[in-house]
């Protein structure tokens, strides 16, 4: 807990937290709705 | 028998007979088929044999049935069909309906604040808060108790005017709903009784177990509430998106399909929420008016704290009304796409930048509320210097909100612009960029929510740090997310940008829900820097409550007149046409003047039920009003 509490630590574990969890809800609740999240850069 | 059981006797029989009520008319309507004619005899069996029975087709289900109403009136403009004063029959019409409903929802939404309140009050283990939640739900039912008379006779001056001047249509509408409306005016007597021994049982079943009685009494009170806003609902329903009847608008014999149209539950969904975010406007508004007419100290930390109860409440029904609102467009859409044009980018369209405004003006009042309410506690003005970031991105988020996708003009305007569109500012105007803008508007809130929660703490668990540091991370992806997302829906088609608000709201739940949560299990066992101190308050933050419970008002007017208009010409959608000559719309102008009536008078006679309630005011059932300012214990569970 100790490493976690150093801020530089803190900021990276909570950025790829934070950004891994907003791609998964971008991409599945678009998915839900039979919709390609990924259209722009497919095409 | 001793007098405890005898009470004990008394309050569960009391609960028994109120269960009996809200069933009785369910039991009552089971053998009532609403036939729309009189009741079939007993040798209806013998009938000619060859007697055509006459099928239609359902215009929404598309079932078919045996005809057994009467067509819709085709009505005429005369004095038959559209008796009239000499003045706007229709413009009385709204007057009452809009005067009804402001108190219904109010009286529906309040005994549901009283129920939580309550609640609240007898599983707390600190006895003095639980006394002092047990004063304000007895506070706000009193509050209530006269609004209802107020609300049973604004029914009946409701019911007369549609009987006096417009018969036809009411003579059709009550020949299909009739068993719904006979099971309706029961379910009122059994609210008024069940209100009424709620209310005086209050100090005869203050504790214990029939403490828990009283509080299962609100459960049915809330019940019966709930299931009367239902069925009017229903009608509105029918009128908007009938069902049940045939394109002649013939009753089919199935209740239940006129009751369950399309927008029926869209439409129950979003009442109930406007009407608890109207609830609480309005009782925070009652305690600003008596914080600002408070002589001593222990009052003033009685209705701030009131107040602040209130304003929650409301705030948590209004945070995701939005969301209930674009499934009761998405339905309309779904229903007919022509009436969801004429609503969101037709003629209609303007009266949306306007609510936009309004929606906007009660989110700001709620932060700037919030904002003042940290000056009541030590500690809190560790955030102040970050408010000015608050409020840059709250004006972002509301300039592009209401920004209009076209503007009226005057042909040289037009001309000197190059078309309808501003050639910046016209890109705002377009849903991608606008459900940015309340996202970005409903984040802050959260965010300005969070601080208010630990506001005078500082957290004490061994991950405090990355816990504040995670908190601040997560709310700023989530502006990134809901700011991409939005700029991404002006690169993609519109078929796939219209799936974008889905995750845009979810990124706006995920900090309520997670950060909520987060803040919670972080600011257990907190170290207080001081006491929160009740009272203690400056005088604007009252205007704010004043501010948001108006905005509520006129916001409700707005929508209930947008949500009537789309009928257009029509009575009942598609069924039975309005003849009258006030069948056309009214310009902007006019039903805002309209609409601010309404909350004028809405409001001029809401501080008449205030100053009604001031006089009874003595009449409390605690022995005395607990807790001194400065040693309140702390009201919601976050504190």
């Amino acid at each position: 807990m100790s490493a976690l509490n150093n801020p530089v630590v803190a900021v990276i574990v909570s950025l790829i937290i934070a950004v891994g969890y907003f791609t998964l809800v971008d991409h599945y609740l678009m998915d839900m709705q039979g919709l390609d999240y990924w259209y722009l850069f497919r095409k | 028998m001793g007098p405890v059981t005898r009470k004990r006797l008394f309050s569960i029989a009391a609960l028994c007979a109120m269960i009996a009520l809200l069933l009785l008319p369910i039991v009552m309507a089971l053998p009532s088929p609403a036939t729309g004619e009189e009741a079939p005899a007993a040798d209806g069996a013998k009938k000619e044999e060859g007697e055509k029975v006459e099928k239609g087709r359902d215009v929404y289900y598309k079932t078919e049935g045996i005809v057994v109403g009467a067509p819709a009136p085709k009505t005429t403009d005369g004095p038959r069909d559209y008796p009239r004063y000499n003045f706007e029959s229709r413009v009385l019409l709204w007057f009452a309906n809009q005067q009804h409903l402001y108190y219904g929802s109010f009286v529906l939404a309040v005994p549901i604040f009283c129920m939580i309140i309550e609640f609240m009050g007898v599983v707390t283990k600190d006895k003095a808060l639980g006394k002092r939640y047990d004063q304000l739900a007895y506070d706000f039912i009193k509050i209530s108790l006269t609004a209802y008379s107020l609300t049973a006779i604004l029914g009946g001056i409701l019911i007369f005017t549609f009987l006096t001047l417009y018969p036809a249509f009411f003579g059709y509408l009550s020949s299909i709903f009739r068993p719904v409306m006979h099971i309706y005016a029961l379910m009122f007597v059994a609210e008024s009784g069940t209100l009424y021994i709620y209310y005086y049982g209050w100090d005869k079943m203050k504790e214990g177990f029939l403490k828990w009685i009283h509080l299962s009494m609100s459960v049915v009170l809330n019940i019966i509430g709930t299931l009367l806003m239902f069925l009017a609902n229903s009608w509105i329903g029918f009128m908007m998106s009938p069902a049940g009847v045939d394109e002649q608008g013939r009753f089919l014999g199935n209740i239940w399909h006129v009751i369950h149209t399309a927008l029926w539950n869209p439409l129950n969904v979003h009442r109930l929420l406007g009407n608890m975010a109207f609830g609480g406007g309005v009782v925070a508004a009652y305690a600003a008016y008596k914080f600002l007419a408070a002589k001593t100290d222990e009052d003033r930390a009685h209705y701030d704290w009131m107040g602040y109860i209130a304003m929650a409440l409301g705030v948590a029904f209004l945070i995701p009304l939005p969301f209930a609102g674009y499934w009761l467009m998405r339905e309309v859409y779904a229903y007919r796409q022509q009436m969801g044009i004429t609503l969101m980018g037709g003629l209609l369209a303007w009266l949306f930048i306007i609510q936009a405004t309004m929606i906007g003006i009660l989110f700001l009042s709620t932060n700037y509320y919030l904002w003042q309410a940290m000056g009541r506690m030590r500690g809190a003005e560790k955030y102040q210097r970050y408010i000015k970031y608050l409020v840059f991105l709250l004006a972002c988020g509301y300039m592009v909100f209401i920004t209009p996708h076209t503007m009226v003009m005057t042909p040289a305007e037009l001309k000197a612009m190059g078309g309808q569109q501003h050639p910046v500012l016209g890109n705002y105007g377009v849903m991608s960029a606008k459900n940015g803008g309340i996202n970005v508007i409903i984040t802050t809130t959260v965010l300005s929510f969070v601080w208010y929660m630990r506001g005078n703490k500082v957290s004490t668990v061994s991950w405090a740090k990355f816990g504040n540091i995670f908190m601040g991370v997560f709310f700023t992806c989530a502006y990134i997310n809901i700011v991409w997302l939005a700029i991404y829906g002006y690169y993609i088609p519109a078929n796939v940008r219209v799936g974008l608000s889905v995750p845009q709201v979810a990124t706006t739940l995920s900090c309520l829900f997670f950060m909520f949560g987060l803040n919670s299990v972080m600011m257990k066992g907190a170290k207080q820097m001081g006491p929160i101190e009740w009272g203690k308050i400056s005088v604007r933050s009252q205007y704010a409550l004043i501010m948001l419970a108006t905005a509520f008002t006129w916001m409700m007017g707005l929508m209930g007149y947008i949500r009537s208009s789309v009928r257009l010409f029509w009575h009942v959608n598609e069924i039975m046409r309005d003849n009258s000559p006030w069948a056309y719309t009214h310009t902007v102008g006019f039903a805002a003047n309209m609409i601010s009536f309404n909350v004028l008078f809405f409001w001029i006679s809401i501080l008449f039920v205030f100053w009604l309630g001031s006089l009874t005011a003595k009449k409390v059932p605690v022995e005395a009003k607990v807790g001194v300012p400065g040693s309140v214990p702390q009201p919601a569970g976050s504190h």
